[in-house]
């Protein structure tokens, strides 16, 4: 379904929507994010790369799995949560944020679906916002086979032509976004798809970042475990967790028990994101850690995303959206760290 | 106005003379304005080293790991390694020599003066700049920077693109040093806790509500502590790794280890996480701002290590980092100490 949607319009079709949770991104100070929308006025998407992907709602940082309490002499009584069952639609979405859902997707589905994730994915409609020109300085999309107008993962495309949005929908999903609010929206003249063509031409040329040699990368790799460029490479590393935390592809997560009470015993199982950056992340009961130096966590997070990854799901793990090197506190730069595997001799 | 030629002059120097086992620098990146920290190995390799208004990280952070590095070699190099520091940074050593983390001898101070500047808040630039992408900046005589856009040069009043620390600071040049760079100079400052005032001025209630709101932000990445030199403990209660372990551990007693906060990350742990961080920084703490910075939801997480700064100015007349031979702030004690919070 292609049409178009005058940008005045836009706020209309977002008050339609009422029976949805609405996402767009928030400026709060100087951070972007995505929130609950209550007021669609608020709705505005010159917005630049957000901090948070949406990964943020799908795959909360803290899921609860279920609530135990020892109230009485049977022993323990266990209460399984599920997220509450509710459409939702996320606007804004950047193509690389949406791709990046389509790998958490291999992830988590698969032979052993995760109910928790699926609940909240089933549920959620994504309206993609096209990068007319970059959001970030560190974007590198066309690198990971991905492209700053990338339908996939999609329900919904909106692309900025100036005084309107050229909106296609790609899914059942999308097309019922669009259906209460028909008559807000217009077929697009030939005029609108030349400009959308044009629009996806230059989008591309405005890209500056690229990775070399991308296709070499993972058999390369293969070779590299050992390899001193990693220990030359992490020199400047402080073992936080912002590259993993921002990343739209990163899942790793961890569940505790948090315990509210120990006598009479009641608590809950927590899942929280988990980091492969942090000193913590592979240590045994042991006390041993394998992976212990700062060296081989930033290996971990290379092969993972440009080896493991694309053995197992022929993707890289990667969709380009540049956030780890943004906010690296010390610029590293996967970029360039994937240029010096590419030229490593030895 | 420290001239780089110098700076690689005497790097190049120590390294020839074999002084130092390497140098620990500012460098530039292959992408964009802000440099990286770079780690000299030779005296070829001298000319990458760079020194701008945007050499911002505090590289003492690196000694922690040098520490950790040598302790694990069999025969370690036992030569001081060179390091490049600005004034706060020079502070930071200071605080670690006084705690005796590091020693004298493990490091050769190449002491860099900011003179009447400082450095820049990259976010406050970008913002400056409104969209133009920055690729170069200079100092210019003292007020100003020269910053290279893809549309040509612009000046810029330093005073509207520095940090904040900057703003405040008590050390424009090395408190300590075995060479320093440019002119000691000191900007007077009238007020270095101007930067609270607002805050303090909120009735108790609203400063709950704005900490609650802040810190709810937060992500736990610990990117604020990782980055800070005063933190260095082997081990964190932020961290699962605390556990105590050993071959006849059971499976019960490791699950009955205190958990001092859980990683979820609600209201509740991230104010117990970022209270164990500030009081552990009270009276150590030398205003790097470098944790502010790093933050990636900008929780100004620096008001909180700047309002205990004050507190030791005022209660105990003690400055961080300004003599290593001076006893630490919570390991001394002196007859007039302030003692009527004791009830």
């Amino acid at each position: 379904m292609e049409k178009v949607l005058d940008k005045k319009s836009f706020p209309q079709w977002v008050k339609k929507l009422s029976s949805y949770t609405v996402y767009a991104p928030v400026q709060e100070d100087e951070v972007w994010n995505y929130e609950v929308i209550t007021n669609p006025e608020q709705v505005n998407l010159d917005f630049p790369n957000t901090v948070l992907s949406p990964k943020k709602i799908i795959f909360p940082q803290r899921e609860v799995y279920l609530e135990f309490s020892a109230s009485n002499e049977d022993g323990l009584e266990v209460k399984e949560v599920l997220p509450e069952e509710e459409p939702s639609v996320i606007f804004g979405v950047r193509p690389c944020d949406a791709r990046a859902l389509t790998l958490t997707d291999k992830v988590f589905g698969g032979d052993f679906e995760d109910i928790y994730y699926w609940k909240r994915r089933n549920q959620v409609a994504l309206v993609g916002l096209a990068c007319h020109t970059p959001p970030s300085p560190n974007c590198f999309c066309l690198s990971v086979d991905g492209s700053p107008f990338s339908k996939e993962g999609l329900d919904v495309l909106m692309s900025d032509l100036g005084s309107k949005y050229f909106v296609e929908a790609f899914s059942k999903k999308g097309e019922q976004l669009i259906n209460p609010a028909k008559t807000l929206f217009k077929p697009p003249t030939e005029k609108d798809k030349k400009e959308l063509d044009k629009n996806r031409t230059e989008a591309k040329k405005r890209i500056s970042r690229q990775i070399q040699n991308i296709k070499k990368i993972p058999p390369k790799l293969k070779g590299m475990f050992d390899s001193s460029l990693w220990d030359e490479e992490s020199m400047s590393c402080l073992r936080c967790g912002i590259c993993t935390y921002l990343c739209p592809t990163c899942h790793c997560f961890d569940i505790n028990d948090e315990i509210f009470s120990s006598s009479p015993l009641s608590g809950k199982r927590i899942r929280t994101w988990d980091n492969c950056q942090f000193p913590d992340f592979t240590m045994h009961s042991s006390g041993h850690n394998p992976r212990q130096g700062k060296a081989s966590r930033l290996r971990q997070r290379i092969m993972h995303k440009f080896q493991y990854f694309v053995e197992r799901y022929k993707n890289y793990q990667c969709t380009g959206c540049g956030r780890c090197i943004s906010r690296c506190p010390v610029g590293i730069d996967i970029i360039e760290v994937l240029d010096k595997v590419s030229s490593y001799e030895g | 106005m420290v001239n780089l030629e110098d700076l690689k002059k005497e790097a190049k120097t120590v390294l020839e003379e074999g002084k130092v086992k390497y140098i620990i620098g500012y460098e530039k990146s292959a992408n964009g304005l802000m440099p990286v920290p770079g780690f000299i190995k030779s005296p070829e390799e001298v000319e990458k080293l760079i020194w701008t208004p945007a050499c911002v990280y505090n590289l003492t952070k690196f000694l922690v790991d040098e520490k950790r590095r040598k302790s694990r070699e069999k025969k370690p190099d036992e030569r001081p390694v060179g390091l490049v520091v600005k004034g706060c940074d020079s502070r930071a050593l200071v605080v670690l020599l006084q705690e005796k983390f590091i020693n004298r001898d493990d490091v050769f101070i190449i002491g860099v003066s900011c003179e009447e500047t400082g450095v820049i808040d990259e976010k406050k630039l970008i913002k400056k700049l409104k969209g133009k992408k920055a690729e170069k900046i200079e100092f210019d005589e003292k007020d100003n920077f020269i910053v290279t856009t893809q549309e040509g040069k612009v000046k810029i009043a330093a005073s509207e693109v520095l940090a904040e620390r900057c703003l405040e600071c008590k050390a424009n040049s090395p408190v300590i040093y075995d060479v320093l760079l440019g002119e000691k100079a000191k900007r007077s400052v009238d007020n270095p806790f101007q930067s609270l005032e607002k805050i303090e001025s909120l009735p108790e209630r609203e400063r709950w509500k704005f900490w609650k709101e802040q810190l709810s932000k937060c992500i736990r990445c610990y990117a604020c502590r990782s980055v800070c030199p005063m933190c260095y403990c082997d081990e964190c209660v932020a961290d699962t790794i605390n556990f105590a372990v050993t071959a006849d551990t059971t499976a019960e007693e490791k699950a009955q280890k205190i958990k001092w906060l859980e990683k979820s990350p609600v209201k509740s742990e991230n104010f117990v996480y970022h209270l164990v961080r500030a009081i552990h920084l009270a009276g150590r703490c030398i205003d790097c701002g470098e944790c502010e910075r790093v933050c990636p939801l900008d929780i100004p997480i620096r008001f909180l290590n700047k309002k205990l700064e004050k507190d030791a100015k005022e209660l105990f007349d003690y400055e961080a980092g300004f003599d290593p031979e001076q006893p630490s702030l919570v390991s001394s004690f002196k007859d007039e100490d302030p003692e009527d919070f004791i009830r």
